[in-house]
């Protein structure tokens, strides 16, 4: 009696295991091996495989776009999930978004803008992404001997600001101006007020300015590294607004699994290596916390 | 008429709207300045032909050097934008192939356009009037740039595409009477070392003029040298080469 008793204990148990675990042992290993043939035989296809969608239509700040791309080819190939990727000024598409577009991600700029997607339902989830900062830029080897914010207002400089630009390029630079209490001396040095930020690179390397304030990320670009001298600017001038980034999961999200496996992703160690090679200051390094947490990049 | 010289023209035609055509449709739907293909070096517009390629300086470089030897031989040859406007112009109502007036003026229209052209780009320093979207899948795409662009770059497109359009009604109306890049080198391609021309034996007939998709005769205004007219010559009075006298 005892032994039948014991018997069935044990079954019941590896019963109870087998519903715990949810596969037996050998059935696992079969599995995995097929799995693992499967995948062999078909690179970036298995994760694809357990998703619904075959796409996944994702819209970013134009700012992100040169560490999206990367990202993307990346996740591509590691799943075989085809990314629609659209990168552009990251107010005019929230614009769209508030106004009936539809997109199944969304990493923008500015949390305010991700706070309203939020509260008008459209957003389902936001995590914080990255940060920008904004560096002072003079032609190579410095000619005129820029060492800090300060000197812009040195009667006489050639200084060329994307003044024009959409908000928040231009924006962002008087924020900075303004804080340094150096606008109007500044302005009167500006010789040129340029409608566009990637513009007024080409204009500080030939000479035309001798110096600017822009976006760090701009100083990664293709075109423009390793061309320019990069000066450092106290982080107290920079205007909050602009530096914050963040990626959500948008309600149009036709397989929600894919797209929070794409956040998940994109918020990973591996592809926030790949925006910080584009100078953003991902939100998962240490600077990147204590901006989370100063800023209050935090999804209600 | 079609002869050997225009099929083989045709093919290099749709070839090159192979190669350059994207970057036609960049130049009027994506580009965020009003005058396309000449700031692409700064273009915040990542996936544009002219960014992605070295086609930027090849295209720059290529362009003298075709005046140089068969002068507008480009605008008949090689444009993605001319091929399309004679094929519209294939169905236009009006082909204009005549000579008057308003034939002889196509120059000073060009020229026109030409001047908007260099005052935007050069006196106004092609200023940014549409947001650029830097990547995007087409349609979404041309109609974020719609729906963010300044007034102005609508007005510049509506424009152009408007002046194509009426390519229907008027044969090949952008290239001949409006065209910035036709206008320049309409300006400069006497100083081409090859053309095809007219012999004192020409007898005015106008056969050349009747099968010309430009509406015009050999090294006259608004010839692009593209050999059309070649064979059309009753007293075999036009020819390919260098001009003498």
């Amino acid at each position: 009696m005892t032994a039948i008793a014991g018997g069935n204990k044990r079954r019941k148990e590896g019963i109870m295991q087998n519903k715990y675990d949810g596969i037996d042992r050998r059935k696992f290993l079969k599995t995995a091996a097929v799995s693992a043939l499967a995948a062999a035989a078909v690179p970036g296809r298995l994760t694809a495989a357990s998703f619904q969608a075959d796409s996944l239509q994702v819209w970013s700040c134009g700012g992100l776009a040169e560490a999206f791309n990367k990202a993307n080819e990346v996740f591509e190939k590691r799943t075989g999930i085809r990314i629609d990727y659209t990168g552009a000024f990251a107010a005019a598409l929230g614009k769209s978004l508030l106004g009936g577009a539809k997109t199944e991600v969304f990493a923008g700029r500015v949390l305010k803008l991700t706070q309203k997607l939020r509260k008008e339902k459209k957003m389902i989830y936001f995590r914080p992404l990255c940060f920008t900062e904004y560096v002072l830029v003079t032609p190579k080897g410095n000619p005129a001997g820029i060492q800090s914010i300060e000197d812009l207002a040195r009667p006489g400089l050639p200084v060329i600001l994307p003044l024009g630009a959409s908000p928040p390029g231009g924006d962002a630079v008087m924020g900075i101006l303004k804080k340094a209490r150096i606008e109007k001396a500044v302005l009167k040095n500006t010789v040129e007020k340029e409608t566009c930020v990637i513009k007024t690179m080409p204009k500080i390397i030939n000479g035309q300015g001798q110096a600017s304030i822009v976006e760090k990320r701009l100083t990664r670009m293709a075109d423009f590294e390793g061309r320019v001298e990069v000066i450092p600017i106290p982080e107290t001038l920079f205007p909050p607004g602009p530096l914050t980034f963040t990626i959500g999961v948008m309600k149009y999200a036709g397989d929600r699994a894919l797209a929070d496996h794409y956040v998940d992703f994109i918020c990973s160690r591996e592809a926030q290596e790949l925006f910080a090679r584009q100078s953003f200051i991902p939100a998962f390094s240490e600077r990147g916390r204590t901006l989370v947490e100063k800023l209050g990049v935090e999804d209600a | 008429m079609s002869t050997p010289l225009t099929w083989l023209r045709r093919a290099i035609q749709a070839g090159m709207l192979f190669v350059l055509g994207q970057w036609s449709f960049y130049g009027i739907f994506r580009c965020p300045y009003p005058v396309p293909f000449v700031d692409c070096q700064v273009c915040p517009v990542i996936t544009c032909w002219g960014r992605i390629t070295t086609l930027f300086w090849g295209f720059w470089l290529f362009i003298p050097l075709s005046v140089i030897l068969f002068g507008r031989v480009f605008c008949g040859w090689f444009c993605p934008g001319g091929f399309i406007n004679q094929l519209i112009g294939k169905a236009s109502f009006f082909k204009l192939r005549v000579r008057n007036r308003m034939t002889k003026m196509a120059p000073f229209a060009l020229l026109a356009g030409l001047g908007v052209a260099l005052l935007l780009w050069l006196g106004l320093g092609n200023p940014r009037w549409m947001v650029p979207i830097r990547i995007g899948e087409f349609w979404p795409a041309i109609g974020l740039s719609f729906e963010h662009a300044s007034p102005f770059w609508l007005v510049r497109t509506f424009v152009v595409l408007g002046l194509v359009a009426a390519g229907l009604a008027v044969a090949n109306l952008w290239c001949r009477f409006a065209c910035p890049a036709g206008g320049l080198l309409e300006w400069i391609k006497r100083i081409a070392l090859f053309r095809i021309y007219k012999t004192p034996d020409c007898n005015d007939c106008d056969n050349c003029l009747k099968i010309c998709e430009m509406g015009t005769r050999p090294d006259e205004a608004n010839c692009t040298n593209c050999g059309d007219c070649l064979r059309s010559c009753p007293v075999n009075a036009i020819k390919i080469g260098r001009k003498r006298g």
